[in-house]
């Protein structure tokens, strides 16, 4: 019984995780950049959305396209300014101008916008649904929801616009992508700016049961990647895959080890997994 | 394109601009300010003003700049003719051993005479090992345990020790509990798993095991837990009568939500940190009242002197900014006392004295004495309860300013 | 030979500066912490330049080598000149168990994969409050000057330590630079595949060098709590403090050369000094933003590594077509 609780808390969160790192293996795909800035623009997603809450009244998942919005832009600059001129620099020189932008941002954040912690009151907030003896938590149900609805929005993006194929195309081969009259340049800021907005929809999706604060990237940039990689880096399955797996490890891990080991036990299993898959769960095999 | 732009600028002699900003660069800092100018005492403020700590840095800055502007006001250490207290402010960041290196900045660049800080313990003791060495006096109002036990001359903690307030958690609600006419017999603890968690629940553990109080969950967290759903499902299950969550604001507001969700209502008493703050009452709002906390201090203990801090910032003190005041007021009656603006004089003046009037008076015991360890030995927590919007001091009965409301 | 000769240059006005400073005062202190990071940056090269596998988990062997000295001499009385070894030790061990499951990971597989390493030591640190004291942290005890026991009365020796650390270190990346294994290891760079066809043992190569840099890397962590005295899991085993800052300096300066590490030291270490020391008194995160910007802007400017600087006639010469 505590076990069916721990998998349905597991896979709610996961979906959650999920959608806040597809936009990170998005950006990877295309560009082959591991951005670490990209917890950075969850935070934004929060701010945008607190901000529309308290000033606009409105309710953050549904000013979770604003967010989207606020992060596109902000990416758009970000990747035309800075990152775009380090794609053809060492992979070491981009990892680290992207942790220079996290610092940026971050701090950036704490000067405009202070230090306090704040968070939003929904009437949802402390509602739970019960199914029988289960309790589902209706804002990780909302939140789980509107990732699917993202996830499944992307999908037909990548799969079925020509600025999908158009990206793929970029991703896989960007010289022939060139001669076949893509513009390369717009394509990667398109990536960027739609990869970090996606991690900001998700950023005002999870609102309502987080607090938002400066520094709160920190707590899932980890997590970000780790469901990014143990998916499978690039692979926007990898990253739902990625993401259910890690929130069913994590709430099951504490049916079992102390709560206090439950990243410890995502470590050893991602760290185990890729010494057996070192492409990860779905990446494709090098 | 970037490049061809630099390279346009700076030709050939790349280098030797390089060089020279670089020599600017190097010599600036020994440029700049010379030692106290007879006429200012600096006291060295580090404080964490960046990271995951900022707010709390940031409140006790504010703390220790409103006292200091009143002595200042006042017309400054009467004892070296009127000095005026200048503070020198600097960032701790967020890793003690910066935290020390900038301490060291401090004493050896600005000449400092005191340093007040860092708000977390590991900053504090990272901090305590530059300032021991010189004889320079560190006040502070972090409390695990190991600040005053390690035999330091020149350390000084205006609280109690995290494990004598772990323990007044348990035990001031066990009497409010008793007096409301229930006896508590099974109680849960949870903690984030920080030096600030695990110190405090330590006390709480102790002080249960005392009281005979059987713990029925004791789970530490760590500090940047993204779902509280599996520690308040433990909690469900383990028929606690009251729960003892020691956390920050984050972690706190999960816990309450998440306990709302399940329909747990059960008494919460939390650890100070989150549970203490304005932000709290912000995120919770209607849930937040009649939530009980221990606190170090409040400020409803001397609203004459923490309504300062309201008129001038806009929210109520926070205890650790009123503990930082405490420290800034007790520093300048100490070098007052010791008529010298040299740290080991100051040292002097401090250690196992006596400290009345003043700011003081917003502690609790009215006054601070402080033991060969470095401990303030008057200062007792207190149990605070929200009561619309406002902290309320509801227990021990000498400090409490309302009744104390048990909702079992 | 012109990298050599600002080295040299570097290394004599490290030597020469304690003579001038403060003993027991700032500069010295952040000379020390420039050296010793410098040092770590190095050690650091041997598996993210020679090997090319960029790792953010050395703070697993750095915090292992800072925790067994320190509770060797808490507990056993032990000299931190012996406990430096023992610390090594264990460190070479861990790299050891690190390499094996990373061994055929790619990339960013094997950064992430080593970032868990070091963020798993970090929760064992603690959690296994019994033994290293737990979050609260441990320090190295008070005691009177006693050079035999790693204690000194001023900051001086620290920095002559560290000096000949950051000698000792290079002189081994060099070593592995200009030997066989380095040979090995650029045909495993250059191509992982054919370098196994034609006999390289891609497995052992890749072990020693993550073995030597680990072991390096845990006596550094030794050297350094000897001068931090107070350290906790978050700063031994600290992601951002410790794994993250190593490798940029060692980026900053020039991944894979001896001079870039030293160079990258003495260029982030002071940053963030005089970042702090101007602004950060201000405006909360100002500082931060400052070094931010300067942190982009150099990356921007040389993403090679500011050694490139120093390659300004030879850039010239290539670029006529």
């Amino acid at each position: 019984m505590a076990y069916l609780q721990a998998l349905l808390d597991g896979l709610l969160i996961g979906g959650v995780y999920a959608v806040i790192s597809i936009g990170l293996t998005l950006v990877y795909g295309v560009m082959g950049i591991v951005n670490f800035a990209q917890a950075e623009f969850l935070m934004i997603g929060m701010f945008v959305a607190w901000f529309a809450w308290a000033y606009l009244g409105l309710d953050p998942v549904v000013a979770a396209p604003l967010s989207f919005a606020a992060a596109f832009a902000i990416g758009w600059v970000v990747q035309g300014q800075l990152i775009g001129r380090v794609l053809k620099a060492p992979a070491v020189a981009q990892i680290f101008l992207t942790v220079g932008v996290l610092i940026l941002i971050e701090n950036s954040a704490l000067m405009l916008f202070g230090s306090q912690f704040r968070s939003v009151t929904t009437p949802y907030q402390t509602m739970s649904l019960q199914l029988g003896p289960l309790f589902v938590s209706v804002p990780y149900l909302i939140a789980f929801v509107m990732s699917v609805l993202c996830g499944a929005v992307l999908w037909w993006f990548m799969g079925f616009s020509w600025f999908g194929r158009a990206m793929r195309a970029t991703a896989q081969n960007p010289t022939a992508a060139q001669l076949m009259g893509i513009d390369t340049a717009f394509m990667y800021k398109m990536a960027f700016a739609l990869g970090v907005g996606l991690t900001a929809f998700g950023g005002a999706v999870i609102l309502p049961y987080t607090t938002v604060f400066p520094t709160v990237g920190g707590q899932f940039v980890v997590l970000m990647f780790t469901v990014v990689v143990l998916g499978g880096l690039g692979s926007v399955a990898g990253a739902v895959i990625g993401g259910l797996t890690v929130g069913v490890v994590q709430s099951m891990s504490t049916l079992f080890f102390p709560i206090q080991l439950q990243n410890l036990v995502l470590f050893v299993v991602f760290i185990l997994v890729l010494a057996f898959r070192p492409q990860g769960l779905i990446g494709a095999a090098r | 394109m970037t490049k061809k732009f630099l390279d346009g600028v700076l030709p050939m002699s790349r280098r030797h601009v390089l060089a020279t900003g670089g020599a600017a660069l190097v010599a600036a800092p020994f440029v700049r300010r010379a030692g106290a100018q007879s006429g200012t005492v600096n006291v060295g403020v580090i404080l964490p003003l960046s990271g995951a700590n900022a707010q709390f840095g940031i409140n006790s800055r504010n703390g220790i700049e409103l006292v200091a502007d009143e002595i200042n006001a006042a017309g400054g250490i009467k004892a070296l003719g009127g000095a005026k207290i200048n503070l020198v402010v600097a960032d701790s960041t967020s890793t003690p051993t910066t935290a020390a290196t900038v301490a060291q900045r401090l004493i050896t660049q600005n000449e400092v005479s005191a340093i007040l800080g860092a708000f977390a313990s590991s900053l504090t003791l990272a901090i305590s090992e530059v300032t021991e060495r010189r004889e320079l006096p560190l006040l502070t109002m972090s409390f695990a345990d190991q600040i005053t036990g390690r035999g330091f001359k020149s350390i000084f903690q205006v609280v109690a020790k995290a494990s004598v307030l772990g323990a007044a958690q348990l035990d001031y609600t066990r009497a409010i509990a008793e007096a409301a006419g229930q006896k508590l017999e099974k109680v849960a603890i949870m903690y984030e798993d920080t030096a600030y968690g695990t110190a405090q629940a330590e006390g709480l553990r102790q002080a249960a095991k005392k009281a005979g109080v059987q713990v029925v969950m004791d789970d530490a967290y760590p500090l940047g837990i993204t779902d509280a759903t599996p520690l308040i499902n433990k909690l469900r299950t383990s028929g606690a009568q009251a729960v003892f969550p020691v956390s920050y604001l984050n972690d706190s507001l999960l816990i309450i939500r998440t306990m709302r969700q399940q329909k747990i209502t059960i008494p919460a008493i939390g650890g100070a940190a989150g549970y203490v703050i304005p932000d709290f009452e912000k995120g919770l709002g209607e849930f937040a009242e009649g939530v009980l906390s221990i606190s170090p201090a409040n400020y409803d203990l001397a609203p004459e002197l923490t309504d300062r801090f309201r008129k001038r910032f806009g929210y109520f003190m926070v205890h650790e900014a009123l503990e930082h005041a405490v420290c800034m007021d007790v520093l300048a009656q100490a070098i007052e006392k010791a008529k010298s603006s040299k740290a080991e004089a100051i040292t002097a003046a401090l250690r196992g004295a006596r400290f009345e009037g003043g700011w003081t008076k917003a502690m609790t015991g009215g006054a601070v004495q402080f033991d060969d360890t470095g401990l303030n030995t008057l200062s007792v927590p207190v149990m605070v309860q929200w009561r619309n919007k406002e902290l309320v001091s509801v227990w021990p009965k000498e400090y409490a300013k309302g009744e104390a409301v048990w909702k079992s | 030979m012109r990298r050599w000769i600002i080295f040299g240059l570097l290394i004599a006005v490290a030597a020469a500066l304690p003579l001038f400073l403060d003993a027991r005062g700032y500069w010295i202190r952040v000379l020390t912490l420039t050296l010793l990071f410098a040092a770590m940056g190095q050690a650091w090269n041997i598996v993210g330049g020679l090997a090319n596998q960029i790792s953010l988990g050395h703070a697993a062997f750095f915090g292992i080598g800072a925790y067994t000295s320190t509770l060797l001499l808490i507990n056993f009385g032990l000299s931190p000149w012996i406990g430096l070894f023992a610390g090594a030790a264990l460190a070479s061990v861990a790299a050891l168990v690190i390499a094996l499951p990373t061994m055929r990971l790619q990339g960013h597989y094997f950064t992430l994969a080593t970032l868990a390493f070091g963020e798993v030591m970090r929760v064992i640190a603690n959690v296994w409050s019994s033994l290293t004291g737990g979050p609260v942290g441990i320090s190295v005890p008070f005691m009177a000057p006693d050079p035999l026991m790693y204690s000194f009365r001023t900051t001086v020796p620290h920095a002559y330590i560290a000096l000949l650390a950051l000698l000792l270190v290079t002189a081994v990346f060099v070593w592995i630079d200009r030997g066989a294994m380095g040979y090995r290891l650029r045909a495993i760079k250059g191509n992982e595949a054919a370098a196994e066809v034609i006999g390289v043992n891609t497995m052992r190569v890749k072990l020693s060098a993550a073995v030597i840099s680990g072991a390096l890397m845990g006596a550094l962590g030794t050297l350094y709590v000897q001068l931090a005295l107070f350290f906790d899991p978050d700063t031994a085993f600290g992601l951002v403090p410790i794994s993250v800052r190593v490798a940029l300096i060692a980026i900053i300066g020039g991944v894979g050369t001896a001079l870039g590490p030293l160079i990258g030291a003495a260029f982030i270490i002071p940053l963030e000094e005089f970042a702090n020391d101007l602004l950060s008194s201000g405006a909360a995160g100002l500082s931060q933003i400052a070094y931010a910007l300067v942190l982009i802007a150099v990356i921007l400017w040389r993403p090679r590594g500011l050694v490139t600087l120093f390659d300004a006639v030879s850039s010239k010469v290539r670029k006529k077509p």
